[in-house]
């Protein structure tokens, strides 16, 4: 296996369009985006945000605020039945953007600061900050009005700090920092580049095909799977090479540019488990492009445009929690769609290996099917 | 020996079989050729005996493995040398030779003890360290055929290892075959070059529409008729300023002379000055058919159709 693997690295420092594809693509890629989108996100006047919102309050002020968030044009209540933990669940794994939680006794802390229990809200973690500080200032808006009713009504007993929480829900250990621009880049177009290795890796295996090579090497008693593995292995490594860059390009060079820091959450364990099933995902389906393309132009084609539209279902160019709840659920049939969650669960949610299990096996589920129809098609060339 | 024995083939998608009945024995140390116009079913026997297809009916031994029962024996006793050129073009020579050694599993001091050999026998220690790409087309065909040098086959099968090369690497490859045939290993050779066979190979079979039309020792092939033509196998090339009677036409790289008719008389006065300018004979046919004309007559149509 180790002539291969030396093999395939020599083919691939050779190749300086693949090379170029592979690594110097989602730099651009990464610096572009992360910078350009900054803060950019509250801009989207078309689109709502999402909401939960739970009223335990039995007094007036309490519905009111929800009454006056539910007419506001700018955001959208999501109806839920829902416990609280399973609430804000779904608030951290970025399915709404917001949770609103207003305390039983939120009329009367209103106008006895005595009885104090601020109305809370939940930040899901992949929200932009502009979309924060909107949603913020329109709720302060509307307890500033609360609290300016209760002062006309009782000047002597009126509090006038405003009551509110605002905080961000990460993983189970708790807060870290407040998620940047970055945090969503990267992944995204670390997922997206790696899917491109379909290229190099097609070109290679046509290349094989087409002058003989292959057939040569079926005479040196090469099996298939053997052939295949000689692939995956070596490409694994490029892939892994291309996380390792990608993250460094996050944390170190996009600062350099003034934009944000990349912070890689606090498990290491998780991002090693997304990048392995990510990059067999990749591999695997790059794998089966070549088996399926006839010619190097076919296979740069169709990877090309499987890998735009993937990325574009799967999240990497418009971010999921802004699509409309039924492309969200389209997107989740895109593999790119599983890694970039798996990657946003670490360093987005904070999450660990646990929480990016669904998507490392769905990813390595897929890179197996990919494989084994690979091993098929190659048999019956 | 290569044994087949009612060897029958065919494609999936295809209405009548490739290889039909095939009955053909090679011995060993036989340089065999195969001949056969385009379509003819060289491509899909060679694939069947170098195990790239699997034998749906009849039986192939080789060295008395069966290969549909020890294919993997087999593969390591044999090499194919294919028409294309079947390396990386990016990786230099040297590193092309240790790839396809380490894929054939061979390891340590021996692989440059093979590399030695197989670079010595077709002349490329001069560009081992030359990306492959950068090569000629003759040196190409070398590189290619060094490739199939490194497990030291017993049974080498070389598909056309002389098309689009220039006479100069053409004849030094026809003696890098004559070579290898000479330290004891079998070789199978297809080719459209006629005269290439006639001056290589001590056994012939022509096949036509997946059949064996003839299979025989060349002086048995070409004694099937009588005409007054003859032609003349050298072991070296002709010395400058040879003077060659009108009639002569010269191929295979200048190792193959041809006579459409000549008398016995000419031909001894021939032979003589050939005789007397050092030029070695390697075989001498005369009185008979030549190859191309029992080609044409046994399939109808010339070796390019």
């Amino acid at each position: 296996m180790f002539v291969f693997l030396k093999k395939e690295l020599l083919l691939l420092s050779r190749d300086l369009h693949a090379l170029m594809l592979l690594f110097l693509m989602p730099t651009i890629f990464i610096l572009i985006m992360s910078l350009a989108m900054q803060d950019t996100f509250s801009e989207r006047s078309n689109v709502k945000i999402d909401y939960l919102l739970i009223n335990d309050d039995e007094g007036e002020s309490g519905p009111w605020l929800a009454q006056q968030l539910l007419d506001s044009d700018n955001f959208q209540r999501i109806e839920s039945d829902l416990s609280l933990a399973e609430q804000q669940a779904m608030t951290r794994g970025d399915r709404v953007q917001f949770l609103v939680l207003i305390p039983p006794v939120f009329s009367d802390a209103l106008t006895d600061p005595e009885q104090l229990e601020p109305l809370k809200i939940q930040v899901a973690p992949g929200t932009p900050r502009a979309m924060v500080l909107l949603f913020e200032a329109s709720v302060r808006d509307l307890m500033g009005q609360l609290l300016l009713g209760a002062a006309n009504q009782s000047a002597d007993k009126a509090s006038f700090e405003l009551p509110l929480e605002v905080e961000t829900l990460f993983g189970e250990e708790g807060e870290l920092t407040i998620p940047t621009s970055v945090q969503q880049s990267v992944p995204a177009w670390l997922v997206f580049s790696m899917f491109f290795i379909a290229i190099p890796i097609s070109t290679t295996l046509i290349n094989e095909r087409s002058q003989g090579t292959l057939d040569r090497l079926m005479t040196m008693n090469v099996s298939r799977v053997r052939f295949l593995a000689s692939k995956l292995i070596p490409y694994l490594g490029v892939n892994l090479m291309q996380v390792v860059l990608m993250f460094m390009v996050g944390i170190w060079v996009v600062p350099l540019l003034g934009g944000d820091a990349l912070t890689l959450g606090s498990s290491m364990a998780g991002l090693l488990v997304m990048a392995f099933a990510a990059s067999f995902a990749a591999v695997a389906f790059a794998l089966l492009v070549a088996n399926i393309a006839k010619t190097s132009e076919q296979a740069t084609l169709f990877a090309g445009i499987s890998n735009i539209i993937l990325a574009a279902i799967g999240g990497v160019m418009v971010p999921r929690f802004i699509m409309p709840p039924v492309m969200q659920d389209i997107s989740l049939i895109s593999p790119m769609a599983w890694g970039l969650e798996g990657f946003l669960d670490i360093v987005l949610r904070n999450g660990g290996v646990i929480d990016v299990l669904p998507e490392a096996a769905s990813l390595m589920g897929f890179g197996m099917l990919m494989l084994l129809l690979s091993v098929k098609l190659l048999g019956r060339r | 020996m290569i044994a087949i024995e009612g060897l029958t083939y065919q494609y999936a998608s295809a209405s009548e079989p490739a290889l039909v009945a095939i009955d053909l024995n090679v011995g060993d140390g036989e340089l065999f050729g195969l001949l056969g116009p385009n379509g003819a079913g060289k491509t899909t026997l060679m694939s069947l005996l170098t195990g790239l297809r699997k034998v749906q009916n009849g039986r192939i031994t080789i060295g008395g493995m069966d290969l549909s029962h020890e294919r993997g024996q087999v593969q390591k006793a044999i090499a194919w040398i294919p028409q294309e050129y079947a390396f990386y073009p990016s990786l230099t020579a040297t590193e092309n030779l240790n790839f396809f050694a380490g894929v054939q599993g061979i390891r340590g001091e021996t692989v440059q003890q093979r590399i030695n050999e197989a670079t010595e026998i077709t002349g490329l220690k001069h560009v081992l360290s030359k990306r492959a790409a950068l090569f000629s087309g003759g040196l190409k065909r070398r590189l290619n055929i060094a490739i199939g040098l490194l497990n030291q086959p017993q049974w080498l099968f070389l598909d056309e290892p002389t098309v689009g090369i220039d006479p100069q690497s053409r004849q030094f490859i026809l003696q890098a075959i004559r070579d290898i045939n000479a330290r004891g290993t079998t070789v199978i050779y297809t080719s459209h070059y006629m005269d290439e066979v006639e001056f290589l190979c001590d056994r012939i079979a022509i096949i036509d529409h997946g059949r064996v039309l003839v299979c025989g020792s060349l002086l048995e092939l070409l004694a099937q008729g009588k005409t007054g033509a003859a032609s003349i196998s050298l072991q070296q090339q002709l010395p400058q300023g040879f003077v060659l009677p009108e009639s002569v036409e010269i191929s295979a790289g200048g190792l193959q002379l041809r006579i459409e008719s000549i008398t016995e008389l000419d031909l001894g006065k021939l032979l003589q000055s050939l005789a007397n300018d050092g030029v070695n004979i390697a075989r001498l046919n005369y009185g008979t058919y030549n190859l191309q004309d029992l080609f044409l007559q046994l399939t109808h149509r010339s070796l390019r159709d």
